[in-house]
């Protein structure tokens, strides 16, 4: 495999509050490599969005990098200064955000927007309108020289996202990343706008960092994913290997929440017991040991890490689903309550 | 017959393409008042320029009607204490107070929109001292402040007015911007215009003032006459525009004392300065609903 574009090492991004100190992204660290589509995947408040919008050093006030690397092409992003690391942002690394309704500027025309994009990095004025036009021709806007002239409000929301995405390769970045793009629209214009993600980072050799809480995107656009639960990875892998064998329970949770079209008849959907831990006092030990069912007396006070569990995949986990499996009978498993299949509660060890 | 109703049917439904600034200008032309307050002021500002090459009588020549002689054919608003046509001497009034007005909102913004967008744009200390300012400065009577101004900067003149007027009227501009700034800047558009790699000179005006032209115009527009009002008032106290140059408000103040055998020297000026900021004020309502979103109809 060829060297990775972005390196993000031990990144930590925290938030100052009245109660204290919030760990958004709590020492996250991964490679992302030329052309792939990479997805990242947790529940609302994992720190998957904090960890994107820290790459670009676009983390809202109070939030703050307080360690770690951020190298692109060998250079740390976290060290640039204001202007360096502006010249970065959307000529070589794009980013598209979740809901295309509030991302464009309702009082300027859609194509302006676009070439905006361009004029920022320096390109004049008069290629910036063609290419504009090249690129809504490009993601499939019909009628592009019309909709260059339309504000953002005459646009449905599906072509609004296409607007954005258009603004988004309109310097042709090497990465595109993509905070939870389609949540904000409907499920046929999603499958759409997937498609099209998915067709350009075919055609453009684009990286893409998919943001979501959505198991199906990844697996309809992603090659590789990074799970994350309160603030830290706990597994990442091949997409596929992850949805066949995952090894964190975490992640075996996830799966089970969604159905399946291959599922077996009987096997019944399954939420995961318990609220997302609240990241100004994170649990002792493994962060998901409150809400798991396999969780061993090791997990109350030892931190995993990250750990080789298959053939480019590792998991932060003492147990692992495969000896889950093997020895708690996981796959037979009714009750899911934490504790329930390992049998250790709290009151116990006490 | 047919041939018409069909050419009827086939006409093409042309597209609204309704920007704000098309649908604000619909429905301010709707608003008769404001639009009776924008053609008066059209007319005052003819007059104005008129007045710069031609009025019926020099505006300072003495003695071309009797002293304190009434409205005649010949002098249709009378003549003042010395003789002077009122009429010439009102339009050019006209063009000291549309200047007055219009200079000190060009400077008010020139002022207000720049550091109201930096202060909410950037916040922190630099926030911090401009609300400071902002504050002594709303803390201090505007009167005492333009007096003391008008007093310091020496020899009495137009310019000195202004300065002193805008010196008394920049905070509310500066605080209106800076609060519509706070809010913008927390939008998902600013944040995706950085994450494009947009410099904060083109974030701040490129994208965060034109989504808050609306309510700048608004402020703008009710900033001229209560300009114009507080020159009328210098000039009555006797601090505006030197003699023998004609301010609605010194000339008020001249017909004071005399008005119980000319009343029409303080009646003349009087209407006129209640006539432009009756217009400026139905203008700036007629603007205020025309560019509030939440009014469409």
């Amino acid at each position: 495999m060829a060297a990775p574009i972005l390196q993000v090492r031990d990144l930590r991004t925290q938030f100052a509050t009245a109660g204290g100190i919030v760990k958004a992204v709590d020492g996250v660290s991964f490679d992302l490599y030329p052309g792939e589509s990479l997805g990242i995947v947790g529940e609302s408040g994992s720190g998957k969005s904090m960890t994107a919008l820290s790459i670009l050093r676009l983390v809202p006030d109070p939030g703050r990098i307080v360690h770690g690397q951020v190298l692109f092409h060998d250079q740390d992003l976290l060290q640039l200064t204001g202007e360096e690391i502006r010249e970065i942002r959307g000529r070589d690394i794009a980013m598209i955000f979740q809901d295309p309704q509030s991302s464009l500027n309702p009082v300027l025309r859609t194509g302006f927007q676009v070439d905006e994009a361009m004029l920022a990095h320096g390109r004049p004025r008069s290629q910036a309108r063609a290419r504009t036009l090249e690129l809504l021709k490009k993601v499939r806007i019909p009628a592009a020289e019309s909709r260059y002239k339309d504000f953002p409000h005459q646009l449905s929301g599906g072509m609004r996202q296409r607007a954005m995405i258009a603004m988004g390769l309109s310097n042709a970045p090497s990465i595109l990343i993509a905070d939870e793009p389609t949540t904000a629209l409907d499920v046929t214009v999603q499958a759409q706008i997937l498609e099209l993600l998915a067709d350009l980072n075919r055609e453009l050799g684009t990286a893409i960092v998919m943001i979501t809480h959505n198991m199906g995107v990844v697996a309809g656009l992603c090659t590789r994913v990074l799970v994350m639960y309160a603030g830290e990875i706990v597994e990442q892998g091949p997409v596929e290997q992850i949805f066949e064998n995952p090894q964190h329970p975490y992640t075996w949770s996830l799966l089970k929440s969604i159905p399946r079209v291959d599922a077996l008849r009987h096997e019944r959907l399954r939420s995961i017991e318990g609220l997302a831990p609240d990241l100004l006092q994170p649990p002792s030990g493994c962060r998901f040991h409150p809400r798991c069912p396999f969780r061993i007396e090791r997990c109350y006070t030892d931190e995993p890490h990250l750990q080789d569990v298959a053939p480019g995949q590792k998991a932060a986990c003492w147990v692992t689903m495969d000896r889950a499996r093997s020895e708690m009978g996981a796959d037979k498993l009714i009750d899911i309550r934490p504790g329930a299949a390992s049998g250790v509660h709290p009151g116990e060890l006490r | 017959m047919a041939a018409t109703a069909a050419a009827v049917v086939v006409r093409p439904v042309t597209p609204v393409q309704a920007s704000l600034w098309s649908d604000a200008w619909r429905r301010l032309r709707r608003n008769r008042l404001a639009l009776a307050g924008a053609i008066y002021l059209l007319f005052l500002l003819g007059v104005a320029l008129i007045a710069f090459v031609w009025t019926p009588y020099p505006m300072a020549g003495v003695a071309v009607a009797a002293p304190y002689s009434g409205p005649s054919s010949a002098h249709i608003f009378g003549a003042d204490l010395l003789g002077r046509d009122v009429l010439s001497r009102v339009m050019v009034g006209a063009q000291i107070s549309l200047t007055v007005g219009i200079g000190t909102q060009l400077i008010v913004l020139a002022v207000g929109v720049p550091v109201g967008l930096i202060a909410g744009y950037f916040g922190g200390w630099l926030d911090s001292i401009v609300s400071f300012l902002v504050n002594v400065f709303y803390g201090v009577p505007d009167l005492l402040v333009a007096l003391l101004l008008v007093v310091l900067l020496g020899h009495p003149g137009l310019d000195k007015i202004i300065i002193a007027i805008s010196v008394t009227r920049w905070m509310d501009m500066t605080r209106l911007v800076r609060g519509q700034t706070l809010a913008l800047r927390e939008r998902e558009f600013i944040e995706a215009a950085r994450a494009s790699g947009a410099r904060p000179i083109k974030i701040l005006f490129g994208h965060v003032l034109p989504n808050a032209l609306g309510p700048v115009i608004v402020q703008a527009t009710f900033g001229v006459p209560a300009a114009i009002l507080f020159e009328a008032f210098l000039s009555f106290l006797g601090l505006g525009v030197p003699p023998p140059q004609p301010s609605w408000g010194s000339m008020a103040a001249d017909g004071l004392s005399a008005i119980r055998i000319a009343p029409h020297m303080v009646i003349a000026p009087s209407i006129a300065l209640s006539l432009t900021l009756m217009a400026f004020n139905f203008l700036g309502d007629g603007l205020r609903d025309a560019l509030d979103p939440r009014s469409r109809r």
